[in-house]
């Protein structure tokens, strides 16, 4: 035992691990911005990643030409009818939205958040080198204006928000990961204010915080609600697909399935442009 | 040019999972590359070597990741010392040696991964998910780990990464 503490190998063993220790818990918060060598190592990887992943996409594009002609027939009947169903919808949203338009002018309400949106398209370049962490790569940084903590969506919805930035690329936590958390509420009756969290699995989400008395059931849209400061209310996160009741019978939980297809994530949006909702902070005094 | 390589290798690792594995995952689960080369490292070399390479390996994947810096680090650098310390006892050039130090490695460094983050932060829940990961990840990485480790050992024994004075 003793000859164990006269060991030089012990004690920098010891001070390795101390000293891990410490560095562990003061990069576990989010911080604001990473340090010069992590920026670096980085964006050494930058063009090696967008290289595979346009020669992923030019190789998606070809194994297309070889596709099945007929099945290649059958998708474009399928989005000709899509297409079609969608036109007729956006003609009646687009009334609705007049609609609204009047409505709020009339009862001098704020335009809806939603229209104040600055977008910053992105490409994904790489995922999360391990399966610890549900994170992905993206092709824009602090040259092209984005910052850490900015909400990313996707056309599906929400995908997560910018963790830390780098020149040239910036990495996005996505709200699967086990240390993301969102505000969100049913969309179809917007009573419940709950909060979704990631569980580590691209295809799984799960709502906590749901009071017991809440008509939440399968199949009900789930939307962020705009109370955690980072996102934006009224994105879709996903859809319920199962109700439990926690043993202490006081609060539910709800399983979500993700809105966003997360293993086919290719481009995402950035919201550069998102301001807190005025009267936001007021509310929250 | 032997530094270079052991240098090169953890990158190379960390830009192949975050890419062309992660891409192609198997049920959303990647293989943990720099656990596998630094398996290797730990049974060609002593334990003190092992864990200090693996170290350096774990540190390149926290910085690149930015978040819990030292958390593979450490948990890497533990389980090459263990590899380490038994390398003397095993003959090397059966490849089953390799796939077994990879699948103890495997288990070990979620072992250490789940330790330290129970212990440093509290974050870290055990579920079923989490251990269908490591299960399909010591699978994934006993795959990988055949071909490297036939290239590691001619490496190692004739090749580049053969320590001078052999």
């Amino acid at each position: 035992m003793f000859k164990l503490f006269k060991s030089k190998f012990f004690w920098l063993l010891l001070l390795v691990i101390v000293i891990s220790i410490m560095v562990m818990n003061a990069t576990a918060a989010e911080r604001g911005n990473i340090t010069f060598l992590e920026k670096v190592i980085r964006d050494t990887y930058v063009p090696l990643q967008s290289g595979v992943n346009s020669f992923r996409n030019n190789w998606d594009g070809w194994t297309a030409v070889f596709s099945d002609k007929s099945q290649l027939q059958k998708q474009i009947k399928l989005l000709e009818a899509e297409n079609s169903r969608l036109t007729m919808e956006n003609q009646s949203l687009q009334e609705y939205k007049q609609e609204s338009f009047r409505l709020r002018k009339m009862l001098n309400f704020d335009n809806s958040n939603r229209e104040k949106f600055d977008l910053l398209p992105a490409h994904l370049i790489a995922r999360s080198p391990n399966n610890w962490y549900e994170c992905i790569t993206i092709d824009r940084g602090l040259r092209q204006g984005v910052q850490n903590g900015m909400p990313v969506i996707s056309p599906g919805g929400l995908v997560g928000c910018v963790g830390s930035v780098s020149e040239n690329s910036a990495q996005v936590n996505l709200i699967t990961d086990r240390e993301m958390a969102v505000g969100a509420i049913i969309q179809k009756t917007r009573e419940t204010n709950g909060i979704v969290e990631g569980l580590g699995d691209s295809n799984e989400l799960r709502m906590i915080n749901i009071p017991y008395y809440s008509k939440i059931s399968e199949g009900d849209r789930i939307i962020s609600s705009g109370l955690s400061a980072t996102y934006p209310p009224g994105i879709n996160i996903g859809t319920v697909t199962e109700v439990t009741r926690e043993p202490n019978g006081l609060l539910q939980v709800a399983m979500i399935k993700p809105a966003v297809d997360f293993n086919k994530l290719e481009e995402v949006f950035v919201i550069t442009g998102y301001h807190p909702v005025e009267g936001f902070e007021v509310e929250e005094e | 040019m032997r530094i270079l390589v052991l240098i090169l290798l953890p990158w190379l690792a960390i830009f192949l999972q975050s890419t062309i594995f992660s891409f192609y995952n198997i049920k959303g689960t990647t293989p943990d590359l720099v656990l596998v080369f630094v398996t290797f490292f730990a049974l060609f070399n002593t334990a003190k070597k092992g864990s200090g390479y693996a170290f350096f390996c774990g540190l390149l994947e926290d910085l690149y990741m930015g978040r819990f810096i030292g958390l593979n680090a450490l948990s890497k650098g533990l389980t090459a010392y263990i590899v380490g310390k038994v390398q003397g006892n095993v003959f090397k050039e059966n490849i089953f040696v390799g796939v077994l130090g990879v699948l103890v490695a495997t288990a070990l460094n979620s072992l250490f991964l789940f330790l330290i983050s129970i212990m440093v932060f509290d974050v870290f829940h055990i579920d079923t998910g989490m251990l269908h990961h490591i299960l399909y990840q010591a699978v994934y990485n006993i795959i990988v780990a055949i071909p490297l480790y036939i290239w590691y050992y001619n490496s190692s024994s004739k090749g580049v990464l053969r320590t001078r004075g052999e």
